[in-house]
C-alpha cells in the first residue's frame, strides 16, 4: 500500500513547522514506520540543522528532481532512529528550480518507500507553498497564539481547502500561565476562528532549543512537555486519532476530549 | 432612488486601498474642504493608507493630484498616493496579492447572493446586490455589497455594504465584530470593545455610520407595508 504525504505548513514564518516536522518524523519512526522528512525550504534550508545531519549532505531535493542522482542516494538516514530520513533541501539554488509536477513526481516515489513523508514547507503562500501542497495527501497547519498567525493559518487553510485537502491544526508555543493572565490567546478562540480538526497543543518548552542545539531528538527527552505532545500527536496522525489531547491549561494533567467538541466531518 | 448630484469629493474603499473620486471642476478650497472633512472622519485609518485619487478624464489634472498627495501625506499620514488611470478603471484596480485572492473567492454575477460557510482570511466575497452569509466571516475575509450585508454568525472581517453611493444599505451581523465597515463612501473601523453579544446593525445617520442594537432599534418594524429592499 502507498504511504501519506503530510504537509506541514503555516503561513507566518517561525511558528514552530520546522520543529514540528523534525518531532514528529522522529516519533513516527520511532512507532517503527518508515519515514521520511523533506526540507521544502529552497535557498534557506534548516531541518538537516535542526536534525544534526548537516554534514552528511551529499546530494539534495534539487539534485533529485534534476536527475544528478537517485532518491536513496540523496535521502540521509538518521543517526540515532532507525527508519527516519531526510531528503534535504539545496542551499545553492532558486527555489523556483522546483515545480509543483516535479513534486507530483517525487511524492509519488516516496510513497513506495515510505509509510510517511513529511514536507517542512517554507513561510509564505508563495512558490514553496505551492510545490509542497502540490503532492500532499494531508495537511498540518501550524500556528501560535498570536492574533497575527491565526490570520496566516486561517488564510492557508483556505487556500488547502481550495485544493481539497482537509487540513488538522496544531497550536504551538502555548504559555499557558499567560493564557490563564488573558494575556495569551487560548486554544479555543483560535479554534473558534479556525474551525478545523485540533491535532496537538504544544507548550512553550526550553527543551526544544536545546534539542534543535544539540541536534537530540526533542521527542527522546523524557521530561520534555513539548516532546510528549509530539508524540502523541504522532499516534493520533498513525492509528489512534482519538487519542485524547492533553489541554496545558489543565495543571493538574487531566485529559480532557477537546477535540471532539469542535470537529467537522466532511 | 432619489436624483441628487454626486458630491463633490467621494470616499470608497476598493482593495486594500482607500479610492477618492474628486470633481476638479469645483475650486479647489471646495475640494480641499471636503477631502479634509472625509479623512478627519478616517482618523487613524488614513495613517500609511494606500490612496488613489480619481479626477474623471481630467488629463489635466496631475498639478492638484501632485497637490493633493502632498496634503494628504502631511496632513494625515497617508502612505502612498496613486493617479487613477482611467475612468474605466474606476472600480477595478489590480489586485496585488495575484491569483490566490481570487482563486479562493466567491465572485457572483447575480443580484443577490446568499452563501453558507465559513468565510477565511484572504477570501472576499462579493454580491452585485444584497449579500447574506450563512456562517462566519472571519479577520482578514471581505465581503462587498451593493446592497446589504446580513451575517448570520460572526462578523470579524471587513463588510462593505451599499458599493458604490447607495447610503441606505446597512451591515447586520448576530455578532457585530468588524474590523472595518463601509457604507457606500462612508468608512468606519471596527473597535475592540465591541463585545457582539446581540445583533446589531450599522446604517448611515446624518453622515455618519452609526452601530445599533438589531431588536431594539431596528429601523424596518416602523415601516408599515412590507417592500422589496
Ligand atoms: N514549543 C516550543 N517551545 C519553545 N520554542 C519553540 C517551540 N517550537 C518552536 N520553537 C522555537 O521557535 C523557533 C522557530 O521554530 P521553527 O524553526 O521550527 O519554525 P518554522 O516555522 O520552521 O520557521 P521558518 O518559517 O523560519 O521555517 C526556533 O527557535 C524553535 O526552537
Ligand atoms: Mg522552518
Amino acid at each position: 500500500m502507498d504511504g501519506k504525504v503530510i504537509v506541514v505548513t503555516s503561513g507566518k514564518g517561525g511558528v514552530g513547522k520546522t520543529t514540528v516536522t523534525a518531532s514528529i518524523g522522529a516519533a513516527l519512526a520511532l512507532q517503527g514506520k518508515r519515514v521520511a522528512v523533506v526540507d521544502m525550504d529552497i535557498g534557506l534550508r534548516n531541518l538537516d540543522v535542526v536534525m544534526g545531519l548537516e554534514n552528511r549532505i551529499v546530494f539534495n531535493i534539487v539534485d533529485i528532481i534534476q536527475g544528478k542522482c537517485k532518491l536513496k542516494q540523496a535521502a540521509i538516514k538518521d543517526r540515532r532512529i532507525d527508519n527516519l530520513y531526510l531528503i534535504p533541501a539545496s542551499q545553492s539554488h532558486e527555489k523556483n528550480v522546483i515545480k509543483p509536477e516535479n513534486m507530483v513526481w517525487l511524492c509519488s516515489k516516496m510513497k513506495k518507500e515510505f509509510d510517511f513523508t513529511l514536507l517542512d514547507c517554507p513561510a509564505g503562500i508563495e512558490q514553496g507553498f505551492k510545490n509542497s501542497i502540490a503532492a500532499a495527501d494531508q495537511a498540518i497547519v501550524v500556528c501560535t497564539p498570536e492574533v497575527s498567525s491565526v490570520r496566516d493559518a486561517d488564510r492557508v487553510i483556505g487556500l488547502l481547502y481550495a485544493r481539497n485537502i482537509t487540513p488538522k491544526l496544531i497550536i504551538n508555543r502555548i504559555v499557558p500561565k499567560m493564557v490563564e493572565s488573558g494575556d495569551m490567546l487560548s486554544h479555543d478562540d483560535i479554534i473558534e476562528v479556525l474551525s478545523i480538526d485540533l491535532v496537538g497543543l504544544v507548550e512553550m518548552d526550553d527543551k526544544v532549543v536545546v534539542s534543535t542545539n544539540t541536534g537530540t531528538p526533542l521527542i527522546m527527552q523524557k521530561d520534555s512537555k513539548a516532546g510528549n505532545a509530539f508524540q502523541r500527536i504522532a499516534m493520533r496522525l498513525d492509528g489512534h486519532p482519538d487519542l485524547p489531547i492533553e489541554n496545558p491549561m489543565d495543571q493538574k494533567g487531566f485529559w480532557k476530549r477537546i477535540s471532539k467538541k469542535f470537529s467537522r466531518k466532511n | 432612488m432619489t436624483d441628487h448630484q454626486d458630491p463633490p469629493v467621494r470616499l470608497k474603499g476598493v482593495g486594500d486601498s482607500l479610492w477618492v473620486t474628486v470633481d476638479s471642476s469645483l475650486p479647489s478650497e471646495r475640494i480641499y474642504e471636503e477631502i479634509t472633512k472625509i479623512f478627519d472622519r478616517l482618523k487613524h485609518l488614513a495613517i500609511n493608507a494606500k490612496v488613489v485619487i480619481d479626477t474623471g478624464d481630467q488629463d489635466d489634472s496631475d498639478q492638484l493630484v501632485e497637490e493633493l498627495s502632498g496634503f494628504l501625506k502631511s496632513k494625515f499620514q497617508v502612505g502612498h498616493v496613486f493617479k487613477a488611470q482611467s475612468r474605466k478603471h474606476t472600480h477595478d484596480i489590480p489586485d496585488e496579492r495575484g491569483p490566490d485572492a481570487s482563486e479562493t473567492g466567491v465572485v457572483t454575477q447575480n443580484d443577490s447572493l446568499i452563501i453558507a460557510g465559513r468565510v477565511r482570511s484572504g477570501q472576499t466575497i462579493e454580491a452585485r446586490k444584497h449579500l447574506v452569509i450563512l456562517g462566519d466571516l472571519n479577520p482578514g475575509a471581505e465581503a462587498v455589497a451593493g446592497g446589504d450585508i446580513l451575517v448570520l454568525g460572526s462578523l470579524q472581517g471587513k463588510a462593505a455594504a451599499g458599493q458604490p453611493d447607495n447610503i441606505n444599505a446597512i451591515v447586520m451581523a448576530l455578532e457585530f465584530k468588524p474590523t472595518q465597515i463601509q457604507i457606500a463612501g462612508f468608512v468606519v473601523a471596527g473597535n475592540p470593545r465591541m463585545v457582539g453579544s446581540v445583533p446589531e446593525f450599522a446604517h448611515i445617520e446624518n453622515d455618519q455610520i452609526v452601530v445599533n442594537d438589531y431588536m431594539k432599534a431596528n429601523p424596518f418594524k416602523r415601516m408599515n407595508w412590507p417592500e422589496e429592499r
